[in-house]
């Protein structure tokens, strides 16, 4: 008898509770056995581990097969026409969300284990990592509404703590006391959102609220979007949220910053995405696309200008992190089934550079105790390695064929250009704009970035830098070369991963007949029609070629090189004289390196300056008018 | 079988024509004739027309020395990564109906769209090489060639969303990115210059042409006489000759995607003309792709010689500030008058 049931384990069926499960049992496990060290890493290994070989195992029969999982938890199946018990439903939307977080939190897991070793209470830090690593998927799995605000409560603690786990860095607490407020007025306009849309319909099954809200709005339904919509947006860290997560990056360490930019905002976005094209059915309304879509424009520019202004590495991070959120909001708020794929796929990537470049930076403040750009530099020569990866991800971010960034962001221009012909809207077109020039500053970022810290000369107190350990160089390289591969196989990575995903959007009848059984008419494939064209293998190949022929001409006719010696005369050449006078080395360094650029925009760069103020009363105020002006909005236009 | 003659074919492509060699001599062509018309306006003599290609081979022979401070690698392959991207991009710009077979069903392995971004390649590359020197000059050089970059994004952008559409308007999906089939465009319904509401997108396409190679006057981040030339202030021997070099090809490369936008139907006659030479077969192929390689190169050296020299022989070197407030209005200004007639059906 018991080996059937082990047998019955095995089902599909039961892998999304499992890999929820996973996660809280390494967080209490670790409590209850995390003293000793390599007890304490051989669980979170597992635990994260195995999450994503199952969520792998699901790619088959779901992504491919088109199938939804939705499970009852204790086998309480709707009875009376009301959905009552706790229910997961895995769709293909889910899953592919599902796949970020695991990814995202195994390779951090991974880093975790040497960036963390010598900080005091790593037992709690493995905790509160798994259990946000465990709200976000059951986040992302849940079905029914109340348990994704269960969820969400415990991401926001989870991430608040983490924040605030190195408290004895400067602004540690700062940054998540901010976060813990803001945080908590975005939960609690979720569970008032809940509570509204609870009162009108007396169900909280995702499902079955499709069922009943879609095409039946009235006045508090109506607020209730509104309330969900500005709660995810907290999480997602959309404009006007942005201030909070550059100080949760600052202060945060690296694999925590992982998963707040790679997985928490995935998070927003997902319920976003469920919130508007499930629950609501409300994406085909030109007035809510414009939200979303102008949402997203006004985030890219806004943070990639405010990331501009920044002097500390991680911070600057942080600001680019919402910058491309604001991309896949803006793509996914298209509602065209190219916009969808294209958002999705972005999203992917969002979660592999930026993770990719947290780690770097985190190397960076492994070595040398400072993210301030100001005091970095000439780094290559001591950590070729981080260099090398540092530059895999800043490419991917500054969208530079035929790295992933490029991939779904030349998706994404696409999708707005076909829209705003499609519909004749010169609007769009706007926002096509918006995006290729917001992915060229992203580009003069990096730029500072990388002259400011990894080339440039080496200051006196960086001297002792040396190359990170194994454990972490291996973290970054699985990012780096995901990161390689999905910009490589673009038709693999749409094909397998984001159109099926992409196309659930557009068939929301299916999730609720899974959910259901209520068979409602599903309707068929969504229709994608890049209209541009890309073949990054073989441009790579061409490039590959000319490389090697020129390095072979260079080597044949002698492109060799002598060191210069260093000799004081050398010193002398790189001095610097102001007014005749001999001063200290200066770079022409980290926030006034683009002054041109800046000099231009200098009134816009003064008002933001200004309106930043780091005072969380204020930010606490952006929030409530955000919320006000959302529900206003709606109140017009629904 | 088929993977060996497309590796020929490939290597065929990369290293002869339309890839390095062809690249070399008319880059380095273009830039002696850029220097001669410019000496010849301002009424100097000027030097000979091969000039650049004795410079060329003259910094090749000279020995190479690496700074002190420099990370040898990056500070060595910069250059040649820079250079490769350049050449493989020049693959992608068709000459008038010289068909490559990149590979894949498409003839395209790369639209418009694509260009613009692999144009950063090469760009990317040069700040690199020039960061990793670790001079301070070269901190200020690369300074402000990323805001000359950002400064060219705009109205580059604008132009080329205004040719998708003009373009595409008779096609399903309303919009073409694909460079060739905007070739083909032209070659049925007559150049785009001749469209009064591309010309504006034309002039400003012209404008950006020597920011984006960073000639006179938007050359700030080269400026000799106030930073040493910025990123290639520590750099000698074959590598700073293979900088000039790409700085010579990328003039072709800007040049010869002007041509493909707004004059690309201009080969169009050729065939009549061999035909009406009594010429048939392989002989009359092979006149008209010499024809249009020819009829090319000669818009190409036109271009120049408007774009690039014109405008550096009337005036004086521009501040990075001024450079970007140029051309994010007045040049932007003209592309977006394009895009907006366009869009409403001009």
């Amino acid at each position: 008898m018991s080996h059937i049931n082990l047998i019955h384990l095995l089902n599909p069926q039961h892998f999304p509770i499992f890999t929820i499960m996973l996660y809280f049992l390494g967080a209490f496990l670790i409590v209850l056995f995390g003293k000793n060290r390599i007890l304490r890493n051989c669980i979170a290994f597992i635990a994260t581990g195995l999450s994503l070989t199952l969520l792998i195992l699901l790619v088959k029969p779901i992504m491919i097969n088109g199938g939804v999982i939705a499970y009852w938890m204790g086998n309480r199946v709707p009875a009376g026409g009301y959905a009552i018990g706790i229910a997961l439903e895995v769709d293909a939307l889910g899953l592919f969300f599902g796949l970020l977080v695991a990814t995202a939190v195994f390779v951090s897991c991974l880093y975790s284990f040497s960036y963390m070793s010598e900080d005091d209470n790593e037992p709690q830090y493995y905790t509160l990592f798994l259990m946000l690593a465990g709200g976000v998927m059951g986040l992302v799995f849940s079905g029914d509404l109340f348990n994704m605000f269960i969820m969400v409560e415990i991401l926001t603690f989870a991430a608040v703590a983490l924040t605030a786990f190195r408290n004895r860095v400067t602004g540690a607490l700062e940054a998540a006391f901010k976060y813990l407020v803001v945080g908590c007025i975005g939960s609690t306009c979720i569970l008032a959102g809940t509570i509204l849309l609870y009162h009108q319909a007396h169900t909280l099954n995702l499902a079955q609220l499709g069922t009943i809200i879609a095409g039946n709005l009235d006045k508090n339904t109506i607020i209730a979007f509104a309330l969900l919509f500005i709660g995810f947006c907290t999480k997602a860290f959309i404009v006007p949220f942005h201030p909070l997560a550059a100080d949760a990056h600052g202060a945060a360490p690296a694999p925590v910053s992982v998963l707040i930019s790679g997985v928490l905002t995935k998070s927003g976005i997902y319920g976003i995405i469920r919130l508007a094209y499930f629950l609501f059915q409300l994406m085909n309304l030109g007035a809510v696309q414009f939200w979303l879509v102008f949402l997203g424009s006004v985030s890219m520019f806004v943070c990639v200008t405010m990331a501009l202004a920044q002097h500390d590495f991680k911070r600057l991070l942080a600001f680019h992190s919402i910058s491309q959120i604001g991309y896949v909001l803006a793509a996914v708020g298209l509602s065209t089934a190219l916009g969808a794929s294209a958002g999705l796929y972005h999203a992917m990537n969002h979660t592999l550079f930026k993770g990719l470049l947290f780690l770097t930076a985190g190397a960076v403040l492994h070595e040398t105790g400072t993210t301030d750009l100001g005091k970095l530099g000439g780094l290559s020569k001591k950590m070729p390695w981080t260099t090398v990866l540092f530059l895999i991800g800043a490419a991917s971010i500054s969208g530079i064929p035929p790295f992933n960034g490029f991939a779904s962001k030349w998706l994404i221009y696409q999708a707005t250009y076909e829209k705003a012909v499609e519909t004749g809207n010169i609007g769009f077109a706007f926002v096509t704009i918006v995006a290729l020039v917001t992915s060229t500053l992203t580009l003069a970022s990096f730029v500072k970035v990388t002259q400011s810290v990894f080339f440039g000369q080496l200051p006196k107190e960086c001297e002792k830098a040396k190359e990170v350990s194994f454990g972490m160089r291996f973290a970054m390289s699985i990012l780096a070369l995901l990161c390689i591969l999905t910009g490589l196989l673009p038709n693999l990575v749409q094909k397998y991963l984001t159109q099926p995903a992409a196309a659930t959007l557009f068939n929301v009848n299916k999730y609720i007949n899974a959910m259901l059984g209520t068979g409602l008419p599903e309707s068929g494939a969504a229709e994608f029609k890049p209209i541009g064209v890309w073949n990054p293998v073989n441009w790579l190949m061409l490039l590959m070629i000319a490389l090697l022929a020129i390095c072979i001409v260079a080597i044949a006719s002698k492109y060799d090189a002598v060191r210069e010696n260093k000799t004081e005369k050398v010193a002398a050449k790189y001095s610097l004289f102001y007014g005749g006078e001999e001063t200290e080395f200066s770079q022409v360094g980290g926030g006034d390196l683009f002054w041109g650029f800046k000099h231009n925009w200098r009134h816009y760069f003064s008002f933001m300056h200004d309106l930043h103020s780091g005072i969380v009363n204020d930010y606490s105020l952006w929030a409530v008018v955000a919320l006000a002006l959302a529900m206003v909005y709606a109140l017009i236009v629904l | 079988m088929d993977a060996v003659l497309n590796a020929l074919r490939y290597l065929g492509y990369v290293l002869i024509f339309p890839g390095f060699l062809f690249c070399f001599m008319t880059g380095l062509l273009l830039a002696g004739i850029d220097r001669k018309l410019v000496a010849r306006m301002q009424k100097r003599v000027g030097p000979p027309i091969l000039q650049p290609f004795y410079d060329f081979f003259k910094l090749c022979g000279k020995k190479t020395i690496v700074p002190a401070a420099a990370n040898k690698t990056v500070f060595l392959l910069a250059p040649l990564l820079g250079l490769a991207a350049l050449v493989v991009l020049q693959l992608f710009i068709p000459v008038f109906r010289i068909q490559l077979h990149l590979g894949g069903a498409s003839r395209d392995v790369a639209d418009v769209i694509v260009i613009l971004y692999l144009l950063l390649i090469p760009a990317v590359s040069i700040i690199l090489g020039g960061a990793s020197t670790g001079s301070p000059y070269a901190g200020v050089g690369l300074s402000r060639e990323m805001v000359t970059v950002l400064a060219c994004e705009l109205p580059l952008v604008l132009v080329l969303l205004g040719v998708g559409r003009y373009v595409g308007r008779d096609t399903a999906g309303g919009i073409c990115f694909s460079l060739n089939q905007i070739v083909d465009y032209q070659m049925e319904s007559g150049s785009l210059i001749t469209k009064a509401s591309l010309i504006p997108a034309a002039i400003a396409f012209l404008l950006v042409i020597p920011g984006e190679t960073g000639n006179h006057p938007f050359d700030a981040a080269e400026a000799e006489t106030e930073i040493c030339e910025g990123m290639l202030a520590e750099y000698s021997g074959a590598p700073l000759g293979v900088f000039k070099l790409s700085h010579a090809i990328k003039m072709l490369t800007m040049t010869s995607l002007f041509v493909m936008l707004f004059f690309g139907g201009v080969g169009a006659g050729v065939e009549h003309l061999v035909a009406l030479m009594g010429l048939t077969g392989g002989a009359a192929a092979a006149v008209v792709t010499i024809l249009d390689i020819l009829v090319m190169v000669l818009l190409c050296i036109v271009v120049t010689a408007v774009g690039i020299s014109l405008v550096h022989a009337v005036t004086a070197r521009l501040k990075i500030e001024q450079i970007f407030k140029y051309y994010w209005t007045v040049v932007s200004a003209l592309a977006l008058l394009s895009l907006v007639l366009v869009w409403y059906g001009l």
